[in-house]
Protein backbone atom coordinates (compact mmCIF):
# COMPACT_ATOMS: atom_id res chain seq x y z
CA UNK A 1 0.00 0.00 0.00
CA UNK A 2 1.63 3.43 -0.86
CA UNK A 3 0.29 7.10 -0.05
CA UNK A 4 -2.44 6.88 -2.83
CA UNK A 5 -4.18 3.62 -1.84
CA UNK A 6 -4.18 4.83 1.77
CA UNK A 7 -5.62 8.11 0.95
CA UNK A 8 -7.94 6.26 -1.42
CA UNK A 9 -9.11 3.47 0.94
CA UNK A 10 -9.17 6.35 3.42
CA UNK A 11 -11.92 8.54 1.27
CA UNK A 12 -13.80 4.74 0.55
CA UNK A 13 -14.12 4.55 3.97
CA UNK A 14 -14.69 8.31 5.26
CA UNK A 15 -17.54 8.02 2.14
CA UNK A 16 -19.29 4.71 3.33
CA UNK A 17 -19.57 6.39 7.11
CA UNK A 18 -21.36 9.20 5.31
CA UNK A 19 -24.16 7.04 3.46
CA UNK A 20 -24.27 4.62 6.47
CA UNK A 21 -27.15 5.53 8.30
CA UNK A 22 -29.01 7.55 4.92
CA UNK A 23 -29.05 3.80 3.46
CA UNK A 24 -30.16 2.05 6.63
CA UNK A 25 -32.20 4.61 8.17
CA UNK A 26 -34.70 3.20 10.25
CA UNK A 27 -33.14 -0.34 10.39
CA UNK A 28 -29.97 0.46 13.10
CA UNK A 29 -30.17 2.07 16.35
CA UNK A 30 -27.27 3.16 17.85
CA UNK A 31 -26.16 2.54 22.07
CA UNK A 32 -27.01 5.34 23.71
CA UNK A 33 -23.64 5.86 25.64
CA UNK A 34 -22.43 5.69 21.97
CA UNK A 35 -23.38 9.06 21.42
CA UNK A 36 -21.29 10.81 23.24
CA UNK A 37 -18.10 9.14 21.78
CA UNK A 38 -17.77 11.04 18.20
CA UNK A 39 -17.32 14.53 19.83
CA UNK A 40 -14.57 12.66 21.93
CA UNK A 41 -13.04 11.58 19.25
CA UNK A 42 -11.28 14.96 17.56
CA UNK A 43 -10.35 15.97 20.92
CA UNK A 44 -8.20 12.91 22.10
CA UNK A 45 -6.50 12.35 18.24
CA UNK A 46 -5.76 16.18 18.29
CA UNK A 47 -4.34 15.85 21.68
CA UNK A 48 -2.24 12.49 21.29
CA UNK A 49 -0.90 13.90 17.60
CA UNK A 50 0.25 17.39 19.31
CA UNK A 51 2.05 15.48 22.24
CA UNK A 52 3.42 12.75 19.46
CA UNK A 53 4.44 15.65 17.09
CA UNK A 54 6.32 17.93 19.80
CA UNK A 55 8.19 15.34 21.23
CA UNK A 56 9.35 14.11 18.25
CA UNK A 57 10.32 17.30 17.13
CA UNK A 58 12.13 17.92 20.63
CA UNK A 59 13.88 13.94 20.82
CA UNK A 60 15.01 15.28 16.78
CA UNK A 61 16.47 18.31 17.88
CA UNK A 62 18.43 16.50 20.77
CA UNK A 63 18.33 18.13 24.27
CA UNK A 64 20.23 21.22 23.29
CA UNK A 65 18.00 22.40 21.19
CA UNK A 66 14.67 21.27 22.50
CA UNK A 67 14.21 24.35 24.40
CA UNK A 68 13.15 26.70 21.33
CA UNK A 69 10.37 24.64 20.72
CA UNK A 70 9.36 23.94 24.17
CA UNK A 71 9.03 27.73 25.15
CA UNK A 72 6.91 28.04 21.82
CA UNK A 73 4.30 25.38 22.95
CA UNK A 74 4.27 26.51 26.81
CA UNK A 75 3.49 30.25 24.83
CA UNK A 76 1.04 28.61 22.53
CA UNK A 77 -0.93 26.80 25.69
CA UNK A 78 -0.65 30.13 27.45
CA UNK A 79 -2.32 31.95 24.62
CA UNK A 80 -5.00 29.57 24.10
CA UNK A 81 -5.71 29.77 28.11
CA UNK A 82 -5.93 33.50 27.97
CA UNK A 83 -7.60 33.84 24.46
CA UNK A 84 -9.97 30.52 24.47
CA UNK A 85 -9.00 30.54 20.79
CA UNK A 86 -7.23 27.83 19.32
CA UNK A 87 -5.96 29.79 15.91
CA UNK A 88 -4.07 31.85 19.31
CA UNK A 89 -1.89 28.19 19.40
CA UNK A 90 0.14 29.49 16.05
CA UNK A 91 -0.47 33.28 15.76
CA UNK A 92 1.60 33.16 19.65
CA UNK A 93 3.78 30.14 19.10
CA UNK A 94 4.97 30.53 15.42
CA UNK A 95 6.63 33.83 16.37
CA UNK A 96 8.06 32.56 19.65
CA UNK A 97 9.35 29.96 17.71
CA UNK A 98 11.42 32.33 16.01
CA UNK A 99 12.02 34.53 18.09
CA UNK A 100 13.34 31.09 21.19
CA UNK A 101 15.65 29.72 18.09
CA UNK A 102 17.35 33.02 16.94
CA UNK A 103 18.04 33.92 20.66
CA UNK A 104 18.58 30.90 23.12
CA UNK A 105 21.89 29.01 22.74
CA UNK A 106 21.77 25.73 20.53
CA UNK B 1 -39.03 16.02 -4.65
CA UNK B 2 -35.49 18.06 -5.32
CA UNK B 3 -35.81 21.02 -7.10
CA UNK B 4 -32.85 23.52 -7.10
CA UNK B 5 -33.91 25.71 -9.78
CA UNK B 6 -37.24 26.79 -8.15
CA UNK B 7 -35.21 27.23 -5.04
CA UNK B 8 -32.44 29.83 -6.09
CA UNK B 9 -33.24 31.47 -3.03
CA UNK B 10 -32.59 29.18 -1.10
CA UNK B 11 -29.79 27.96 -2.38
CA UNK B 12 -28.21 31.53 -1.96
CA UNK B 13 -29.28 31.74 1.46
CA UNK B 14 -27.66 28.43 2.37
CA UNK B 15 -24.49 29.79 0.90
CA UNK B 16 -24.69 33.34 2.94
CA UNK B 17 -25.48 30.71 6.28
CA UNK B 18 -21.79 29.07 5.71
CA UNK B 19 -19.81 32.25 5.35
CA UNK B 20 -19.28 32.50 9.48
CA UNK B 21 -17.71 29.14 9.13
CA UNK B 22 -15.29 29.87 6.30
CA UNK B 23 -13.76 32.01 9.00
CA UNK B 24 -12.20 29.36 11.03
CA UNK B 25 -12.22 26.60 8.37
CA UNK B 26 -10.00 28.51 5.66
CA UNK B 27 -6.97 29.15 8.19
CA UNK B 28 -7.48 25.17 8.42
CA UNK B 29 -7.38 24.63 4.99
CA UNK B 30 -4.51 26.44 4.61
CA UNK B 31 -2.61 24.75 7.52
CA UNK B 32 -3.57 21.57 5.61
CA UNK B 33 -1.89 22.08 2.38
CA UNK B 34 1.02 23.58 3.83
CA UNK B 35 1.70 20.10 5.72
CA UNK B 36 0.80 18.28 2.76
CA UNK B 37 3.72 20.37 0.94
CA UNK B 38 6.34 19.68 3.20
CA UNK B 39 4.93 15.97 4.05
CA UNK B 40 7.11 13.08 2.54
CA UNK B 41 4.35 12.38 0.23
CA UNK B 42 3.37 13.47 -3.71
CA UNK B 43 1.50 16.77 -3.48
CA UNK B 44 -1.03 16.26 -5.43
CA UNK B 45 -1.46 13.16 -2.76
CA UNK B 46 -1.43 14.87 -0.27
CA UNK B 47 -4.41 17.96 -2.04
CA UNK B 48 -6.45 14.53 -3.01
CA UNK B 49 -6.94 14.10 0.90
CA UNK B 50 -9.26 17.15 0.50
CA UNK B 51 -12.35 15.55 -2.28
CA UNK B 52 -11.21 12.33 -1.33
CA UNK B 53 -11.58 12.32 2.54
CA UNK B 54 -13.02 15.91 2.98
CA UNK B 55 -12.74 15.86 7.07
CA UNK B 56 -10.10 18.04 8.26
CA UNK B 57 -8.67 16.15 11.51
CA UNK B 58 -8.30 13.02 9.64
CA UNK B 59 -6.92 14.56 6.74
CA UNK B 60 -4.09 15.86 9.17
CA UNK B 61 -3.80 12.44 10.69
CA UNK B 62 -3.37 10.74 7.48
CA UNK B 63 -1.02 13.30 5.90
CA UNK B 64 1.05 13.14 8.99
CA UNK B 65 1.34 9.58 9.53
CA UNK B 66 2.20 8.89 6.28
CA UNK B 67 5.39 11.35 6.40
CA UNK B 68 6.33 9.56 9.74
CA UNK B 69 6.27 6.68 7.83
CA UNK B 70 3.41 4.83 9.44
CA UNK B 71 2.22 1.82 8.26
CA UNK B 72 -0.31 1.64 5.82
CA UNK B 73 -3.08 0.02 7.68
CA UNK B 74 -2.73 2.16 11.08
CA UNK B 75 -2.94 5.37 8.81
CA UNK B 76 -6.25 4.10 7.32
CA UNK B 77 -7.81 3.14 10.94
CA UNK B 78 -6.72 6.06 12.23
CA UNK B 79 -8.28 8.08 9.92
CA UNK B 80 -11.63 6.27 10.22
CA UNK B 81 -11.62 6.51 13.77
CA UNK B 82 -11.63 10.11 13.42
CA UNK B 83 -14.23 10.20 10.96
CA UNK B 84 -16.48 7.55 13.09
CA UNK B 85 -18.44 10.69 13.83
CA UNK B 86 -19.73 10.89 9.99
CA UNK B 87 -21.76 7.40 11.07
CA UNK B 88 -23.50 9.94 13.45
CA UNK B 89 -24.55 12.75 10.71
CA UNK B 90 -25.74 10.09 8.62
CA UNK B 91 -28.49 9.36 11.07
CA UNK B 92 -29.25 12.86 11.88
CA UNK B 93 -29.57 13.87 8.68
CA UNK B 94 -30.89 10.68 7.40
CA UNK B 95 -34.82 11.55 8.16
CA UNK B 96 -34.75 14.55 6.21
CA UNK B 97 -33.20 12.52 3.11
CA UNK B 98 -35.72 9.84 3.07
CA UNK B 99 -37.38 8.65 -0.07
CA UNK B 100 -35.20 11.16 -2.21
CA UNK B 101 -33.55 10.38 -5.17
CA UNK B 102 -30.16 8.22 -4.97
CA UNK B 103 -28.11 10.76 -7.20
CA UNK B 104 -29.24 13.26 -4.33
CA UNK B 105 -28.61 10.93 -1.39
CA UNK B 106 -25.29 9.84 -2.85
CA UNK B 107 -24.31 13.45 -3.95
CA UNK B 108 -25.54 15.38 -0.68
CA UNK B 109 -24.17 12.25 1.96
CA UNK B 110 -20.57 13.11 0.34
CA UNK B 111 -20.65 16.52 1.36
CA UNK B 112 -22.08 15.84 4.71
CA UNK B 113 -19.28 17.02 7.16
CA UNK B 114 -18.96 19.29 10.57
CA UNK B 115 -20.21 22.97 9.21
CA UNK B 116 -22.73 21.61 6.66
CA UNK B 117 -24.43 19.31 9.10
CA UNK B 118 -24.89 22.48 11.34
CA UNK B 119 -26.07 25.16 8.05
CA UNK B 120 -28.29 22.13 6.63
CA UNK B 121 -30.21 21.24 9.40
CA UNK B 122 -30.58 24.87 10.21
CA UNK B 123 -32.31 25.11 7.02
CA UNK B 124 -34.56 22.16 7.26
CA UNK B 125 -36.36 23.26 10.54
CA UNK B 126 -36.53 27.08 9.14
CA UNK B 127 -37.82 26.08 6.06
CA UNK B 128 -38.96 23.04 6.13
CA UNK B 129 -37.88 19.81 3.98
CA UNK B 130 -38.14 20.38 0.72
CA UNK B 131 -36.95 24.24 0.37
CA UNK B 132 -34.25 22.58 2.96
CA UNK B 133 -32.82 20.70 0.59
CA UNK B 134 -31.84 23.58 -1.35
CA UNK B 135 -30.77 25.45 1.74
CA UNK B 136 -28.17 22.63 2.70
CA UNK B 137 -26.60 22.30 -0.99
CA UNK B 138 -25.90 25.90 -1.51
CA UNK B 139 -24.18 25.98 2.07
CA UNK B 140 -22.26 22.09 1.61
CA UNK B 141 -21.06 23.52 -1.97
CA UNK B 142 -19.72 26.78 -1.14
CA UNK B 143 -17.96 24.86 1.77
CA UNK B 144 -16.45 22.43 -0.33
CA UNK B 145 -15.13 24.66 -3.08
CA UNK B 146 -13.73 27.00 -0.73
CA UNK B 147 -12.08 23.84 1.35
CA UNK B 148 -10.44 22.64 -1.45
CA UNK B 149 -9.23 25.99 -2.66
CA UNK B 150 -7.52 26.47 0.95
CA UNK B 151 -5.50 23.21 0.91
CA UNK B 152 -4.81 24.13 -2.91
CA UNK B 153 -3.33 28.00 -1.92
CA UNK B 154 -1.76 26.25 1.37
CA UNK B 155 0.08 23.58 -0.66
CA UNK B 156 1.34 26.12 -3.54
CA UNK B 157 2.78 28.69 -1.05
CA UNK B 158 3.60 26.49 1.39
CA UNK B 159 6.19 24.85 -0.98
CA UNK B 160 8.14 28.03 -1.65
CA UNK B 161 8.22 29.14 1.91
CA UNK B 162 12.25 28.42 3.55
CA UNK B 163 13.08 25.76 5.92
CA UNK B 164 14.17 27.93 8.59
CA UNK B 165 10.32 29.43 8.93
CA UNK B 166 10.44 25.56 10.87
CA UNK B 167 6.63 25.24 9.48
CA UNK B 168 6.73 21.69 10.57
CA UNK B 169 5.77 22.61 13.72
CA UNK B 170 2.73 24.75 12.46
CA UNK B 171 0.49 21.20 12.81
CA UNK B 172 1.29 20.06 16.42
CA UNK B 173 0.74 24.10 17.33
CA UNK B 174 -2.62 23.82 15.33
CA UNK B 175 -3.23 20.36 17.09
CA UNK B 176 -2.39 21.76 20.41
CA UNK B 177 -4.80 24.59 20.05
CA UNK B 178 -7.59 22.79 19.29
CA UNK B 179 -7.03 20.51 22.33
CA UNK B 180 -6.63 23.14 24.87
CA UNK B 181 -9.05 25.35 23.71
CA UNK B 182 -11.58 22.40 25.14
CA UNK B 183 -10.45 21.41 28.33
CA UNK B 184 -13.16 23.47 30.07
CA UNK B 185 -15.54 20.42 29.49
CA UNK B 186 -14.89 17.35 32.10
CA UNK B 187 -15.44 14.38 29.54
CA UNK B 188 -12.72 16.42 27.02
CA UNK B 189 -10.36 17.18 29.26
CA UNK B 190 -10.02 14.04 30.54
CA UNK B 191 -10.08 12.50 27.12
CA UNK B 192 -7.10 14.78 26.20
CA UNK B 193 -4.62 14.86 29.12
CA UNK B 194 -5.42 10.41 29.24
CA UNK B 195 -4.81 10.62 24.92
CA UNK B 196 -1.76 12.82 25.60
CA UNK B 197 -0.59 11.05 27.86
CA UNK B 198 -0.74 7.76 26.18
CA UNK B 199 0.33 9.24 23.35
CA UNK B 200 3.91 9.84 25.11
CA UNK B 201 3.72 6.45 26.46
CA UNK B 202 3.72 4.79 23.21
CA UNK B 203 5.64 7.06 21.53
CA UNK B 204 8.13 4.20 20.81
CA UNK B 205 5.47 2.20 19.79
CA UNK B 206 5.94 0.55 15.77
CA UNK B 207 4.10 2.16 12.81
CA UNK B 208 3.16 5.01 14.72
CA UNK B 209 0.57 2.72 16.20
CA UNK B 210 0.54 4.55 19.67
CA UNK B 211 -1.83 7.35 18.11
CA UNK B 212 -4.23 4.91 17.11
CA UNK B 213 -3.94 2.93 20.84
CA UNK B 214 -3.86 7.05 22.45
CA UNK B 215 -7.28 7.89 20.62
CA UNK B 216 -8.73 4.80 21.58
CA UNK B 217 -7.74 5.29 25.73
CA UNK B 218 -8.61 9.23 25.44
CA UNK B 219 -12.33 8.83 24.15
CA UNK B 220 -12.82 5.86 26.42
CA UNK B 221 -11.81 7.38 29.88
CA UNK B 222 -13.77 10.43 28.58
CA UNK B 223 -16.98 7.78 28.54
CA UNK B 224 -16.48 7.41 31.94
CA UNK B 225 -17.45 11.40 32.82
CA UNK B 226 -20.57 11.46 33.65
CA UNK B 227 -22.51 14.09 31.54
CA UNK B 228 -24.15 17.21 33.56
CA UNK B 229 -27.25 18.35 32.70
CA UNK B 230 -28.77 18.42 28.86
CA UNK B 231 -26.29 15.99 27.16
CA UNK B 232 -23.84 17.49 24.84
CA UNK B 233 -24.78 15.85 21.99
CA UNK B 234 -27.84 17.96 21.82
CA UNK B 235 -25.92 21.02 21.94
CA UNK B 236 -25.76 22.53 18.29
CA UNK B 237 -22.51 23.40 16.16
CA UNK B 238 -21.29 26.90 16.36
CA UNK B 239 -19.58 28.64 13.59
CA UNK B 240 -15.91 29.52 14.02
CA UNK B 241 -15.03 27.36 17.08
CA UNK B 242 -15.93 24.40 14.93
CA UNK B 243 -13.69 22.94 12.17
CA UNK B 244 -14.46 20.61 9.33
CA UNK B 245 -12.88 17.90 11.48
Amino acid sequence: MNAWTVILAAGLGSFLFRLSMIVLFGRITMPAYLERAPELVAPAAFAAMAATGVATICLGLGIGRAAAPLVAVSVAIIAVLRTGSPQAAILAGMPALWIATALLPS
Amino acid sequence: MISLRANRRDVAVGARAMVPWLAGIVPFGLVIGVSAAHADIPALAGWLTGPLIYAGSAQLATIGMLNAGAAPMAVVAVALIINVRLIFYSATMARYWRGTPWWWRLVAGYLLVDPSVAVGLEGYRQLGRDRGHAHYLGGAVLLWVCWLTAIGVGAAAGGGLPASLHLEFVIPLYLAGQAISKLADPALRRAIFVAAAVALLALTAPLQLGIALAIAAGVAAGLTVRPAGPTRSSRPLQPATEIPR
